[in-house]
């Protein structure tokens, strides 16, 4: 078959069941919150709530779309667009299964972590363009945050890889598959390496604890503070995006990918990506947000200075031990 | 079926989404716009998300819904703090005539279609300070009201309930079953306060608010100098002034006559410097300022139709720790004259006098920063004063 | 973790002009409020803005004003208590008290003992549940509406309604119970309604832990609020700052226990203070409090007298109650300090004037002085912190 077509076709096949579990992801949080919270969450729509985030879209779609008088109605309008596209890029790369894999690049790793730096230019795109203080203020926060945490992020992947001896993602899963899961040989390079990466990625995808660009509290909603209808619910739909993609790309980095217990297969990945998510949402639910130099300096302190010493040490296992 | 065909798609001018235009036009498609509207409509009834328009007890009960007991999120509702996403605008509260504006203004730039609840007797009517000076007097003089949800406050429960309502009315309209009633004709009658749009040449700006300000606020003198201290350690707790101690101190300051009926009242021109002693000698708490307005021929016991119009200005300070006591004092000045301000001993007075400057009249001479505190900076009124009513008449925009 | 406050610098004087502190114009103006979803009601702050830090803060009040003092002054004195109920709509309770007791201490009025010891049982279960609401919106200031500060918040809710519950038992209605009159109490309490206060109080101590655990224990609570918004005790009490507030600055005064009113006399009550002065301290002192008075409500509760609730002077129409000539202040503790009324009567049925002495107007002044130097987050979190209500503020 055409390598085009192929990866066209998997490609959106990938795409649409992304998306279609982002609506099993938003129902799960909110259910999972609200039981969090001592309360039931949605179940008058039907019973288990399934339905609201379809609910939700009709609503969206519904509303009047508002661009502000004064707002850059060019980065304004392809802003949304374009955050929602970023964070898909990224699933290209990641290994589903042995065969569902949109662009199995031999350079895998660099375009990930290259895409997904990519993704905090929609967001300096919608906090410019709203022509909005509190938008702009939260603009300005996840620069600042990205290109920090684009640090330990570079070096926790750096891992796999030189372990793997591979920038290929399906050659990193297929090493794990024939010796150990990342986090389980060599466990103290790979649970830090896990830990640091998940933590970079949090702070990549504004999640809470790291969520200060769209602090609620204080700028009432951060960078979506002026979009209405749609818009704001491609950058809703991202910020999720973002965290199913994030899980699925750790999955694929320190989990074992697709490999697991009684076999490979595409059923591995989608448990282990649903239970980081769980593992995020859980995070999400139970933390309060750190300020903007606190941040900071926890990236620069403590992360960037591990990462450097994980990376040394993965080399000198790599050379004399391995 | 054959009901479903006949529906008339309710003509008012709220926004319609162009694809829905589109269908409506098109000869056929009424059948699909028929299930289409049924879609769309539990599309918007099941995921209305609110706009706290908190302003009192309102919206504590507001909270309260949204808390574990009640769970308003049952329903699909989430609280959004931009009104950019917003459907449903709860006013929960009193609104009064400073925030009015801002209120219409926030409406305004809620998307279509959006809808509006108000939630207690104030938000209603305006409970029982519909008369008076700064209160609106229901908020439908000013917005279109879907829902009201009485009560004071109305349970977390009636706020559902209330809720549940609206997505009934939203389907109803919807389905062309009810359209938007006539205005009140007696609404139209009431002046609604004006609201100065963005590109009105009338509206202050920023810039000019500035300039205003800078124009009306006295130079920083030596009344405010002493406030720019160093930090220091909380003082230590002194013995509180006996009675007859404090009487000796007033000797001091040349007050013979304790007046039975109120604070004694000390001669404008020593108030500091009793101040001064009082804090001194361990009253370190600034507890109130009370300014009242005494017209000719009116004051305290014994006084005379001869009293001229005047202002007494009470002060009351307090001790800090085991047997607190406070000691309070008077001052006493014609309409005209001003009184010496307490800003530069105690830093707290500045909006105790703000306040009484801006409510009673007195004024303050001396302070830095001597602005109005509670009403608009444009306001003309003195409502503390005696003359002032407390009824309806003086409502700005009544 | 860098902290950009240093707690002993001097007090910043807020009434420069912006030009002196900007004189190039770079800074940016935020308009912070009056509707914004951490302003607790509707204020509003003008921050300057370098970047993220405040260098001027401008705090504007009044957007609620209700013309409270002149409503009173056309109502006749036992229609007020309704009204009062409404400012400091968190603890309405203590609103009433502080009125009635300084009608009560105009007419001379005896109040019976167990109308008193009431009284300070139904504070005791107010604050309780004003703290409970004063740490759970701030930590929804902290953690966001969509995030771990909204479970704390809930947390704190549902406690909360316990103790609304109670209320309702005795006085019919969540809020605003109108249950204090000149000379006593309305309502007295139901068959049974102790056991069940105890099961409340029960069960709100046992919960405390976990509560901790997502607040005051946890780490990034720690970091955002230790040294975070200093207020130091002489500044603390030139302002005028009481209650929680002025104890977490280390000055100990609590009108409880240094001016003995209702029951207090004989139930004595330990007052927390903290050191610090920051958001920390505040909210430490706050926890502490809580604790402290569900032990003073079981200590109320077992002591309990028996006798009337009321004074029960023969008063053939209360509506003409009438107050002999006169000034008279009286200042209580509610949750949020100490809550005064100054009544000048002249001999009628209406006061003269009345001005209400709300705590959380003197905690707002605060803002210009603790606020620059911080970042935009941090003014959420000292604004928290301070506990102020709106309704009260501006009355």
């Amino acid at each position: 078959m055409n390598e085009f077509v192929r990866g066209g076709l998997y490609g959106g096949g990938i795409i649409v069941g992304i998306m279609s579990s982002l609506l099993f992801v938003l129902w799960a949080e909110r259910k999972m919150a609200a039981r969090m919270q001592s309360r039931i969450g949605p179940n008058i729509i039907d019973p288990t709530g399934f339905l609201q985030a379809m609910s939700d879209v009709l609503k969206l779609l519904q509303k009047e779309d508002i661009i502000p008088e004064k707002a850059d109605r060019a980065l304004f309008n392809l802003a949304p667009v374009f955050g929602a596209a970023a964070a898909l890029a990224v699933a290209a790369v990641v290994p589903f299964s042995a065969s569902i894999v949109g662009a199995d690049l031999d350079v895998g790793v660099l375009y990930l972590l290259a895409v997904g730096a990519v993704s905090v230019l929609p967001v300096f795109a919608a906090g410019w363009g709203s022509n909005n203080k509190f938008a702009l203020l939260g603009a300005m926060r996840a620069i600042a945050q990205s290109v920090s945490y684009e640090v330990p992020l570079v070096l926790a992947a750096l891992v796999p890889v030189m372990l793997a001896g591979s920038m290929k993602v399906s050659d990193i899963v297929a090493w794990q598959a024939s010796h150990h899961w990342l986090v389980v040989w060599p466990f103290f390079l790979g649970v830090p390496a896990f830990v640091l990466f998940m933590l970079a990625m949090l702070a990549e995808s504004n999640r809470i604890p790291f969520d200060i660009p769209e602090a609620e509290s204080e700028l009432v909603a951060g960078i979506t503070t002026e979009y209405s209808g749609m818009k704001f619910g491609l950058f809703y739909m991202t910020e999720y995006l973002h965290t199913v993609i994030a899980s699925a790309v750790a999955a694929s980095l320190f989990l074992g990918g697709f490999d697991g217990p009684g076999g490979p297969g595409i059923w591995w990945m989608v448990i282990k990506t649903f239970v980081l998510v769980v593992a995020i949402y859980w995070l999400r639910w139970s933390l309060l947000r750190f300020r903007s130099d606190q941040l900071m300096a926890l990236c620069w302190r403590w992360l960037v200075p591990s990462g450097v010493v994980l990376v040394v040490a993965t080399a000198l296992w790599v050379v004399f031990a391995a | 079926m054959a009901v479903k065909e006949q529906r008339t798609i309710d003509t008012g001018t709220g926004f319609r989404h162009p694809l829905y235009q589109v269908m409506l036009e098109t000869p056929g498609l009424t059948v699909g716009t028929a299930v289409l509207d049924d879609l769309l409509s539990w599309g918007l009834t099941n995921s209305m998300w609110i706009f706290p328009m908190a302003t009192s007890c309102c919206g504590i009960e507001l909270m309260a819904t949204a808390a574990s007991r009640v769970d308003i999120d049952r329903m699909g509702v989430i609280v959004r703090a931009t009104p950019r996403q917003a459907d449903v605008m709860v006013v929960a509260g009193t609104i009064t005539t400073k925030m009015a504006p801002r209120v219409l203004k926030l409406w305004e730039q809620m998307p279509e279609p959006k809808w509006c609840i108000a939630m207690g007797s104030c938000a209603i009517s305006g409970d029982f300070y519909r008369n008076l000076y700064s209160v609106v007097p229901g908020i439908d003089t000013f917005l279109p009201v879907d829902v009201y949800v009485p009560g004071c406050p109305p349970n977390p429960e009636a706020l559902m309930h209330g809720m549940l309502r609206l997505q009934e009315k939203v389907k109803r309209q919807k389905q062309g079953e009810t359209v938007t009633p006539e205005p009140n004709p007696d609404l139209l009658k009431i002046t609604r306060p004006s609201v100065p749009r963005l590109n009105d040449p009338t509206r202050s700006t920023i810039q000019t608010i500035e300039q205003e300000r800078a124009s009306t606020n006295p130079t920083a003198d030596e009344a405010c100098a002493p406030l720019v201290v160093a930090a220091t350690e909380p003082p230590p707790n002194l013995a509180p002034l006996t009675a007859a101690d404090f009487e000796g101190l007033l000797k001091e300051l040349g007050v013979t006559t304790l007046p039975p009926d109120g604070p004694p009242i000390i001669p404008a021109a020593q108030h500091l410097e009793l101040a001064r002693r009082l804090k001194g000698l361990g009253y370190h708490l600034l507890v109130t300022i009370v300014a009242s307005h005494w017209p000719a021929g009116k004051g305290r016991k014994g006084a005379d139709a001869a009293e001229v119009e005047h202002y007494e200005v009470a002060y009351a300070l307090r001790t800090v720790g085991q047997g607190s006591r406070v000691a309070t004092w008077a001052v006493k000045v014609p309409v005209a004259e001003p009184v010496l301000t307490l800003s530069g001993v105690f830093a707290g007075a500045d909006w105790q006098e703000r306040e009484q400057y801006d409510l009673v009249g007195v004024k303050f001479a001396g302070h830095p920063d001597l602005r109005r505190l509670m009403l608009t900076e444009n306001a003309s009124i003195h409502p503390l004063r005696r003359e002032f009513p407390a009824d309806a008449a003086a409502a700005p925009w009544r | 973790m860098t902290q950009l406050t240093v707690s002993a610098r001097p007090r910043p004087n807020p009434y420069l002009p912006i030009d002196s502190l900007d004189p190039e114009a770079e800074l940016m103006l935020l308009h912070f409020g009056p509707q914004h979803p951490s302003t607790h009601g509707v204020f509003r702050m003008d921050l300057y803005l370098d970047g993220e830090i405040i260098v001027k803060a401008v705090p504007y009040v009044g957007y609620l004003h209700r013309a409270v003092e002149k409503l009173c002054e056309k109502l006749t004195y036992v229609q007020q208590t309704p009204i009062v109920d409404k400012n400091d709509y968190v603890a309405p309770m203590t609103n009433e008290q502080a009125l009635v007791m300084v009608f009560e201490a105009m007419l001379k009025l005896e109040v019976p003992r167990r109308a008193r010891w009431m009284r300070s049982l139904f504070a005791e279960l107010q604050r309780i549940a004003s703290h409970l609401l004063a740490i759970g919106t701030f930590s929804l200031d902290l953690g966001g509406a969509l995030g771990g500060g909204s479970t704390a918040f809930i947390y704190c809710f549902r406690e909360r309604e316990l103790i609304l519950d109670l209320f309702e038992d005795v006085t019919g209605s969540r809020f605003h119970y109108n249950t204090h009159t000149i000379g006593g109490n309305r309502h007295d309490l139901p068959v049974g309604w102790g056991a069940k206060v105890k099961a409340a109080l029960e069960l709100i101590e046992s919960r405390m832990p976990e509560f901790a655990a997502l607040t005051i224990e946890n780490h990034l609570f720690q970091q955002r609020t230790k040294g975070v918004g200093v207020l130091e005790g002489a500044l603390a009490l030139e302002l005028g700052i009481t209650g929680a507030n002025l104890r977490a600055s280390g000055v100990d005064h609590d009108l409880r226990r240094d001016a003995p009113y209702s029951a207090y006399d004989e139930v004595k009550v330990k007052v927390a203070t903290a050191s610090g002065g920051d958001c920390y301290a505040r909210s430490i002192v706050r926890v502490e409090e809580v604790k402290e008075s569900i032990r003073l409500c079981r200590a109320l509760l077992d002591g309990m007298p028996e006798g009337p609730i009321n004074s029960g002077k023969p008063v053939k129409l209360p509506v003409q109650t009438k107050i002999p000539v006169g000034q008279t202040y009286v200042g209580i503790e509610t949750p949020r300090g100490e809550l005064g009324t100054w009544v000048i009567a002249d001999g009628t049925q209406n006061p003269y004037r009345l001005k209400i002495r709300p705590p959380s107007l003197h905690a707002l002044a605060a803002l210009p002085y603790i606020l620059p130097g911080q970042t935009v987050s941090d003014a959420v979190a000292i604004l928290g912190s301070l506990d102020p209500i709106m309704g009260e503020v501006d009355r």
